[in-house]
């Protein structure tokens, strides 16, 4: 069942985010090569959704203080890439842009960094299809649609230099709970599973 | 430094309880008050297949006295309790008089009964579907529960391949059903057949009288949703004179989202308009 696909996957997140919380972390030098202040990643990636849509998305982080971060999210994504022209039926348009800003916290070891944020913003959606069969009328139908963008986002860096791989995974919490508590609603929110991968830059 | 530590923990314990009260909540089935709910099954003559038929009866049932519309509902076994819960919500809050409330179960395959042509193994057993409704199920209706036997007391509702189906119904055998709920129909199926089904006997259709509700999510961007589903809509507002149509496009909700909120759109647009 999707419902317990989903709950698997918040469930893990959150484990694998209480992992970090260790109870004695004195081991652990003050001065990290894994610790950044301001960081820029860009990135690729798909959605969970058979992986029919490209992302490209950028992730700005900026931490304050070594275990408070503030993120901003922004990412264009092409809607269903492989699913354009279906038997009398033509796509002339399928696209997304996000922005998000978001709050959490890192957390460090000798190679890596993980982040959590709890996410929120806007997500604009557009698309159109067109009947082209010719024994029928030509008709389009359009959406264009802004909705709200909640989630969880983690962010994995590895690497201790200026340059290094990063790996983020967002879990939307839209349209289900906030929109339709209806756990059938909760399939909106898997088909949007984010799954992003690129090269980080150490800006400060 | 510690006290930082137990604090992030405690905020991940607190985020994930209150994720799994949300979630759990949300499994909660629906149930209808089986206390009027009966059962049967009925085997198809046309195809072989035996279906589990729920009856869902509405408060005050006196069938010795009077006649009742019916609701018939595909893919039964999943949403006959949501089903037959708002009918009894929406009458009662509105006092209007409430539905028998028809699941109709799974028979061979969802896949065979609701597409109208056969374009594999799995396809094409419409025909006989309806032939079993309107041979076998609706009599029985009318002879053990008292359903009205006008055209007009009819109800389909179907959502995906089950609204291609009442969609095929509407189109080749439009004298079985006065009332229409068709919900994310997947009119894409064989080229487009339903959109040529309903070409095909527009003639016979036309100025017959009848009640359409058409609904679809949103976010429902496959590339071969939405634009059949608009040139339904749109031939129906454009070529039949005696029709009371409507139609929902469910904001920010996808394929399987916005099917419940489609059904309480598309009973309430009923009984309002019935």
């Amino acid at each position: 069942m999707k419902q317990q696909k989903f709950l698997f996957i918040i469930i893990s997140v959150l484990v694998y985010a209480n992992s970090f919380a260790q109870k004695n972390i004195s081991a652990v030098k003050e001065k990290h090569s894994t610790v950044r202040q301001l960081t820029i990643d860009p990135g690729i990636g798909i959605h969970s959704n058979f992986g029919t849509d490209l992302l490209i998305s950028n992730l700005v982080q900026w931490n304050p203080k070594k275990h408070l971060s503030l993120a901003s999210h922004s990412s264009f994504n092409i809607n269903k890439i492989l699913q354009r022209d279906f038997t009398g039926i033509k796509t002339n348009h399928n696209y997304s842009i996000n922005q998000k800003f978001g709050v959490g916290t890192t957390f460090y070891s000798k190679k890596s960094s993980n982040t959590f944020l709890l996410m929120a913003g806007v997500k604009y959606t557009s698309f159109q299809e067109t009947l082209i069969n010719p024994d029928h009328n030509k008709v389009s139908a359009s959406i264009n649609s802004i909705s709200p963008d909640y989630g969880l986002m983690y962010n994995l860096r590895k690497g201790v230099k200026k340059y290094f791989f990063s790996f983020r995974m967002y879990v939307p919490l839209y349209p289900w709970p906030v929109k339709d508590v209806n756990i059938y609603s909760v399939d909106g929110n898997m088909n949007n599973i984010a799954l992003e991968f690129g090269v980080g830059i150490k800006i400060k | 430094m510690k006290n930082e530590t137990v604090l992030i923990k405690k905020l991940v314990a607190i985020t994930g309880a209150i994720m799994m009260i949300f979630l759990l909540g949300s499994c909660k089935k629906e149930v209808f008050n089986s206390g009027v709910t009966k059962e049967f099954t009925l085997q198809s003559v046309a195809n072989g297949a035996s279906y589990n038929i729920k009856v869902g009866q509405p408060s005050n049932y006196n069938p010795s006295a009077e006649k009742y519309a019916t609701i018939y509902v595909l893919d039964g076994e999943e949403i006959f309790d949501f089903v037959a819960n708002k009918c009894k919500e929406i009458s009662e809050n509105h006092a209007y008089k409430n539905v028998l409330v028809v699941s109709i179960g799974y028979g061979k395959d969802r896949s065979i009964d609701y597409t109208p042509t056969k374009i594999s193994s799995i396809t094409g057993g419409a025909p006989e579907f309806l032939s079993f409704i309107e041979t076998q199920l609706i009599p029985k209706m009318e002879q053990d529960y008292n359903a009205d036997t006008t055209r007009a007391s009819r109800v389909i509702l179907g959502h995906s391949y089950g609204g291609l189906f009442g969609g095929y119904a509407y189109c080749v055998n439009n004298k079985v059903f006065g009332n229409y709920i068709l919900l994310s129909p997947s009119f894409w199926f064989d080229n487009l057949a339903a959109l040529q089904m309903e070409k095909d006997n527009r003639a016979i259709n036309k100025n017959q009288k009848q009640l359409v509700f058409m609904g679809i999510g949103e976010a429902e961007n496959l590339g071969r949703m939405q634009a059949p589903f608009e040139a339904f809509y749109q031939t129906l507002h454009d070529n039949y004179s005696e029709i009371k149509l409507a139609k929902n496009i469910e904001k920010n909700l996808d394929h399987v989202g916005s099917r419940n909120p489609n059904i309480v759109k598309g009973l309430n647009y009923y009984f309002q308009n019935r």
